[in-house]
């Protein structure tokens, strides 16, 4: 197990760097340099500010001064507001979006979990009809809604038709101003959160353990209890990606809801070609997701026994 | 009426299997190419006098449209009107001014998107009192026009070849790396296999739009770039198919006799392995299509993508998104056929894979 655990930190750290280098050396390909401008500056001053952010450095050089400088924390600055480090965006960025997929990623649990354990219980029942459809129905609109469909309709809807939320903004965290944005981020994640838990729930509720329970006449609460630990797996397992899709989700909600997140930095410094945000953008969004994927892998291992025997033998 | 006299029964019965959601995606893609031909407008012509025009199947100007062209000409010329009788395709108008109207005082008027150049019928005063035919322009906007007065029909069907188009090659970039590496890490097996695989799963969980978005900023907002881009981050899921194929297939008996009369590895992959495996992966393909159209609008949507006047679903969308008070057909129209090409996809998507679930060579189904 702790072999396992330490080959997974340093799969990880690996990929960091990969994702690092790939990222440093992107962006020095890119053509024209952060102090092109339409009037040419003078041949002094461009020389002076090329050595100001070492950019006359061999290429390696620059890199291992940017590794240097990622290692005690500094992104440098930002090209586009020139009164900000990349840091100070960050600081003031990174707690909203983490707050906003955390509330998602706990909204899209909860929801989607639900609707999966009740969509999963088979029978000719009402309930059990309506559970299995609304499943379908998540499923559906999660394929043909995308996020920048329904962010705007929702705008229309709560806020301009019925005016009981807020357009956009972000007030310091509201809850008003986070219905929306967490609702919009959170419905994707429902469909495919509840679609996982009904077929793993409906796999493990057919199996023989589950089977000599019923024949006990244990109450059915006691019967999901057993189920749910063996069929929240495959849930626990997307969490990686899901994270991943959160974080690419909040590109949209942040850009649309107005909100001052490390989405809408990423696509502002995108279209401003603020090269030191970008990068910047990207290190942190990679670390906080093979981060989170670290952290899944090894919650599977201790809530999956099988796991930990089979990488023992 | 005539195909079930062409088709044999067994054909007949095929064709009525073909399920709605194919039917569905050749009639969209039918409209994008062959649509824009017929609505009668250029998809970059932006008419000024109907910005913001709601969806409608009558012709514009209607009635009221008409009086008001006519009332602005008249106000043009310095005329008060003293009849105007319309008559369908034209407006029959008497002018009377203190200036002289004139073929030279018409010819130097504005041109209108509700009216043609009107002609004097008759003149009199001096050319004070004259009588004017004035010929209305028929334009039809079934799905209204956009906020600089573009017919959104054509935008709509000429975004859908964009969106179609990019989804269909980025598609293919990603089938091509994605059937190279993983035939490749199936075949060789053993350690290659267990490294490319780990490599695989480790990438994976990257946000990936992150560096689609970076290349495109780069290198530029253009075309073939966003199609490369993508195709060059959507590659996993179809490596691992092809692997699981490959990996089911290698230990086939014409495989092995292939091996044996000293067939290469490359050329058993590709005459051997990848046909037999070609119908999960067209199945997946199939999948992966709205995944990588959804991609497309998404940057699109962002401004990141195609860039005007071009658009793509994405950029109607959130061209959309900006009007949405006032001109919800903005948002509308185009979302139907982005969701309606998405659902389709995925349904048709499924569909092949149940069918090619039965003739399935063991695929493997390990959790991501």
């Amino acid at each position: 197990m702790p072999q396992r655990a330490l080959a997974r930190i340093l799969a990880a750290a690996a990929t960091l760097f990969v994702v690092i280098a790939l990222s440093f050396f992107l962006m020095r390909l890119a053509p024209g340099g952060p102090f092109d401008s339409e009037r040419p500056l003078d041949p002094k001053i461009a020389e002076n500010l090329r050595r100001i952010y070492r950019l006359d450095l061999p290429l390696w050089r620059q890199f291992l001064f940017y590794l240097q400088s990622l290692a005690q924390g500094d992104f440098g600055p930002s090209l586009h507001w020139r009164d900000f480090s990349v840091n100070e965006l960050f600081a003031h960025a990174l707690p909203i979006s983490m707050r906003l997929g955390a509330e998602a990623l706990s909204v899209a649990l909860l929801v989607g979990g639900a609707l999966g354990a009740i969509g999963a219980s088979t029978g000719a029942g009402l309930r059990q009809k309506l559970g299995a459809f609304a499943v379908d129905a998540a499923a559906l609109i999660g394929v043909i809604l995308p996020a920048f469909v329904i962010a705007p309709l929702m705008q229309l809807l709560f806020g301009l038709t019925w005016r009981i939320l807020p357009v956009g903004g972000w007030e310091d965290g509201a809850w008003r101003n986070q219905i929306l944005p967490v609702a919009t981020l959170a419905l994707p994640q429902i469909a495919i959160v509840a679609r996982l838990m009904q077929t793993s729930l409906r796999d493990v509720l057919a199996e023989p353990h589950i089977r000599t329970l019923r024949a006990f006449g244990l109450p059915p609460r006691h019967i999901y209890a057993h189920a749910l630990r063996a069929a929240i797996l495959p849930t626990l397992s997307y969490l990686g990606l899901a994270a991943a899709n959160l974080l690419t989700g909040s590109v949209i909600v942040e850009t649309i809801f107005g909100i001052p997140g490390m989405g809408r930095y990423f696509v502002d410094g995108a279209i401003g070609r603020d090269y030191t945000l970008v990068m910047g953008t990207v290190v942190v969004v990679a670390a906080l997701v093979i981060a989170f994927n670290l952290l899944v892998d090894l919650a599977y291992a201790w809530l999956d026994p099988r796991i930990a025997e089979s990488a023992s033998r | 009426m005539s195909r079930f006299i062409l088709l044999s029964p067994a054909r007949a019965a095929l064709w009525r299997r073909i399920p709605a959601s194919a039917m569905l995606l050749v009639l969209i893609a039918l409209a994008c190419i062959f649509g824009p031909l017929f609505t009668s407008h250029p998809f970059d012509r932006v008419y000024p006098d109907y910005v913001l025009a709601p969806p409608s199947l009558e012709p514009s100007p209607n009635a009221s449209e008409a009086r008001d062209a006519v009332e602005e000409l008249a106000a043009r010329l310095g005329a008060k009107i003293v009849s105007m009788d319309s008559t369908g395709d034209s407006v029959a108008a008497k002018f009377s001014s203190d200036r002289t109207i004139d073929a030279a005082a018409l010819a130097a008027l504005p041109r209108s998107d509700r009216i043609g150049p009107p002609r004097i019928n008759s003149s009199g005063d001096g050319g004070q009192n004259v009588g004017l035919n004035i010929p209305l322009l028929r334009t039809v906007f079934p799905f209204g026009a956009d906020a600089n007065g573009r017919d959104l029909l054509t935008r709509t069907l000429i975004a859908g070849r964009v969106s179609l188009a990019v989804g269909l090659l980025a598609s293919l970039v990603a089938l091509v790396i994605g059937v190279l590496y993983g035939a490749i890490a199936g075949y060789a097996g053993g350690a290659v296999d267990a490294l490319m695989m780990r490599i695989v799963e480790i990438i994976y969980a990257l946000p990936f739009i992150f560096f689609v978005i970076v290349l495109v900023m780069v290198f530029g907002r253009h075309f073939v770039l966003i199609f490369i881009a993508i195709g060059a981050v959507e590659w996993l899921d179809m490596a691992r198919i092809a692997r699981g194929q490959t990996l089911a297939l290698k230990e086939k008996d014409y495989v092995a006799a292939a091996r044996a009369l000293g067939a290469s590895p490359a050329a058993i992959i590709r005459r051997h392995i990848l046909p037999n495996a070609s119908g999960p992966i067209i199945a997946y393909l199939t999948l992966l299509l709205p995944r990588v159209i959804l991609l497309e609008s998404f940057i699109s949507f962002l401004g990141l993508g195609v860039q005007e006047p071009l658009a793509s679903w994405g950029v109607l969308i959130a061209d959309g998104a900006r009007n949405i008070q006032g001109a919800l057909h903005l948002l509308f129209f185009p979302a139907l056929f982005l969701g309606a090409t998405l659902g389709a996809l995925q349904s048709f998507g499924q569909y092949l894979q149940a069918i090619f679930a039965d003739a399935h060579v063991g695929l493997e189904s390990e959790p991501r």
